[in-house]
């Protein structure tokens, strides 16, 4: 829990049900709006198409998306030195991996080139969130209020579950939604996704398990949603829902950590050996993006090798690197595991801070 | 593809994005009149429809009100709506695109049904619907027209790029016998809308006449009054028969300012402000929709003959509206450079990748996904 002063929105939304675009033709629609801007003719579109390219990584669980994205970033930067828009777009793909360093890089230089951008406050806000900084981020996202009711909402519903002040989560997602004036079904899915890693942090496996099929009734594709459902099943004593999820995601997706999840709930099943399968094709995940994305992958990575993994010495490893890249509260959790994991005391852990 | 990416609503549920529309005299039929409306521009091969979005022409029946400097039309307070929707495809075509049917609602009440990709498409009483995806009938030189507005001057090549060659989108057509399906005319006022569908249906977008969002009214930098105001949104949010007046102020200013803007790129004035402060062509363009006579024989190039007509106190000649084929940005540069007073301005793209046909749907088929690359 952070202790941040609360504001909470007073008006409380009408509850008309929402037409949206199916989630089926939203994911259709996507990949052609990608196809489509392959041969972007200019920086607003290549800007788009960095947007949709991190969109479609984070629905369907490809970090190839991520990797065609960041490249795509670096050259619209190099062929537009003095366009803010670029410098944007590249703090965007910095985020993704958890490079906060270099995008409140290029988020400074977007500013020097365009004093005041509100696009600039909201991901400078996004970012600082991230890294835990949630008192800054606060009074940033308080500076970005462009006049977008949703958007703004939106943005601290997220804030606030992040922060795990779950009640007022709840307020901005119910404002949020009266508020929402679109079709596409993406935005609200990713709310009830935040929402339901909220609830699934505070140990509310069934407030969970609502937004997790709620964000996957919106978009059926939404691999993190789907993943998050199947680890809720898992922990609501439903292995054999949760594998059935998992498995068509681990095969899908070249996000190693469904085939982690897979390993875990398939080893405490008793199926040992299709674990050690799914164990080593995690492992080996793992290993070449903790190569090429360090900072983006570390804490999941070592939440595997404390777990299914089991190698403790390189989930301390990349415990420590992570509490390094961001020194939110669950980056010290993380790091206060994998020393007891590995045998390490109190004052081990004070020496971190812990 | 004048109107694509027209405000940050638009983009973010492309099926509703309105990139044209097109109304003109059916050239293989007499009495024909028809209306084209596209959506999703650039559309990579598994682009549908959206089944939350609810595709609109409106149609009235219009006066001309005035002539000479105060030229304006006088839409009927009664109006004619086609609505089509769509529903979640299920399954694939032999051809890989994804299988949807879809209707449309005509003003006597009448379902047309249909399927997306189907040439004949659906038939009712006096109405023939097509919807699926064909090639992009647009062409212009993208990175010419920001350069342009970047330098203030015309940065046109000789021999330009098309920024839409071999690109795609998805299109609605409806061929009406006019004189049955509508009362009034000859003269009809035409705007297309996407609304989210629901019990109180939502406008997205609304366009009538080609290029006024991006050409005419996105540039904010001449604007003196609302400099940082991206106004589209708010322009797409209004009913085009009848804007609020609290905004219109908000338009015109931001139209007065670029029209300027444009006539002055040959350096010298060929719009002369009138008493009022305003741009000649501002109040005719701000009533942003299409005007077309179906009662006059097709024509290829017709687009604002109407409106030239009334404001030269003259009787129009041709059906005006416009045809699919027509050299927009050469008509609409010269038009907003030199009115006419000069040699016409080639923005070096003289055609798309495919002409349009005379014979329905009228739009040629889609580019095979790797046409603009190539």
């Amino acid at each position: 829990m952070i202790d941040v002063p609360e504001t909470v929105p007073t008006d409380w939304p009408a509850t008309d049900p929402l037409m949206l675009t199916d989630g089926g033709i939203a994911v259709l629609n996507l990949h052609a709006l990608i196809e489509g801007f392959g041969d972007h003719s200019n920086t607003a579109e290549a800007a788009a198409l960095i947007d949709l390219l991190i969109l479609r990584g984070l629905i369907l669980g490809h970090i190839s998306d991520y990797d065609r994205a960041a490249e795509l970033a670096d050259r619209h930067v190099a062929a537009a030195t003095t366009d803010a828009a670029a410098y944007v777009a590249r703090a965007r793909t910095h985020g993704v991996f958890h490079r906060f360093a270099e995008a409140l890089g290029d988020l400074d230089h977007a500013d020097r080139i365009t004093p005041g951008g509100t696009a600039t406050k909201r991901d400078r806000a996004a970012i600082l969130q991230a890294l835990g900084d949630y008192h800054e981020a606060l009074v940033t996202y308080g500076t970005a209020d462009c006049g977008r009711p949703f958007e703004q909402a939106a943005a601290l519903a997220g804030f606030w579950a992040d922060c795990g002040k779950t009640d007022t989560a709840r307020r901005f997602y119910l404002q949020s939604l009266g508020s929402y004036r679109g079709v596409s079904p993406f935005p609200l899915a990713q709310l009830d996704f935040q929402l339901g890693v909220m609830w699934m942090r505070h140990g509310d496996l069934n407030e969970a398990r609502a937004c997790f099929e709620a964000a996957v009734r919106r978009v059926p594709a939404y691999a993190a949603a789907q993943g998050h459902l199947a680890e809720v099943h898992a922990g609501l004593g439903e292995p054999e829902t949760a594998v059935a999820r998992l498995t068509l995601l681990a095969t899908s997706s070249d996000d190693p950590d469904y085939a982690a999840q897979l390993a875990r709930i398939l080893g405490e099943m008793g199926r040992r050996e299709e674990s050690v399968g799914w164990r080593r094709m995690a492992a080996s995940r793992y290993d070449e993006l903790i190569a090429t994305h360090p900072a983006a992958f570390a804490d999941h990575a070592a939440e595997f090798w404390l777990g299914a993994g089991n190698d403790p010495p390189k989930a301390l490893h990349l415990a420590e690197f992570n509490l390094q890249v961001r020194k939110t509260p669950r980056a010290y959790d993380l790091l206060t595991q994998a020393l007891e994991a590995n045998g390490a005391g109190a004052a081990s852990a004070r020496t971190f801070g812990v | 593809m004048s109107d694509h990416f027209s405000g940050p609503r638009a983009l973010s549920e492309p099926a509703a994005d309105i990139t044209d529309v097109y109304a003109f005299p059916a050239p293989d039929g007499p009495d024909h009149l028809v209306l084209v409306l596209n959506v999703f521009g650039k559309s990579g091969p598994s682009a549908v429809f959206s089944d939350a979005v609810i595709y609109r022409f409106r149609i009235r029946s219009v006066d001309i009100a005035t002539t000479g400097p105060e030229a304006a039309f006088a839409p009927s307070e009664s109006e004619f709506i086609f609505d089509c929707s769509f529903d979640v495809p299920s399954g694939r075509s032999d051809s890989g695109r994804p299988l949807q049917k879809g209707r449309c609602l005509t003003p006597s009440g009448q379902s047309i049904s249909f399927r997306v990709d189907e040439e004949s498409g659906g038939m009712g009483a006096g109405v023939q619907v097509f919807a699926g995806q064909r090639s992009d009938p647009f062409f212009l030189d993208v990175r010419m027209i920001e350069k342009t507005m970047a330098e203030g001057k015309l940065a046109f090549k000789a021999k330009g790029s098309d920024t839409l060659y071999g690109t795609n989108i998805l299109s609605i057509v409806l061929k009406l016998e006019w004189r049955k399906v509508l009362k009034g005319g000859p003269l009809f006022a035409v705007v297309c809308e996407t609304l989210a569908a629901g019990k109180r249906p939502v406008r997205i977008e609304r366009v009538g006449r080609p290029e006024i969002k991006n050409v005419t009214l996105s540039w904010k930098q001449f604007d003196q009054v609302n400099r940082d105001l991206d106004v589209r949104d708010l322009y797409n949010s209004e009913d085009a028969f009848n804007i609020k007046g609290d905004y219109f102020d908000v338009y015109r200013t931001r139209m007065n300012a670029n029209l300027a803007f444009h006539d002055g790129l040959d350096g010298k004035v060929d719009w002369p402000f009138d008493q009022h402060g305003n741009h000649p062509l501002t109040k005719l363009l701000l009533a942003d929709f299409l005007v077309v006579d179906p009662s006059k024989p097709f024509m290829e190039t017709s687009y604002f003959e109407i409106e030239r007509s009334m404001l030269e106190r003259r009787p129009h000649s041709t059906p005006g509206g416009r045809w699919l084929n027509q050299d927009f940005m050469d008509f609409v540069y010269t038009l907003y450079v030199n009115g006419g007073n000069g040699l016409p301005i080639n923005d070096g793209i003289d055609g798309p990748i495919a002409w349009s046909s005379t014979t329905f749907p009228y739009l040629a088929p889609r580019n095979p996904p790797k046409a603009a690359a190539a």
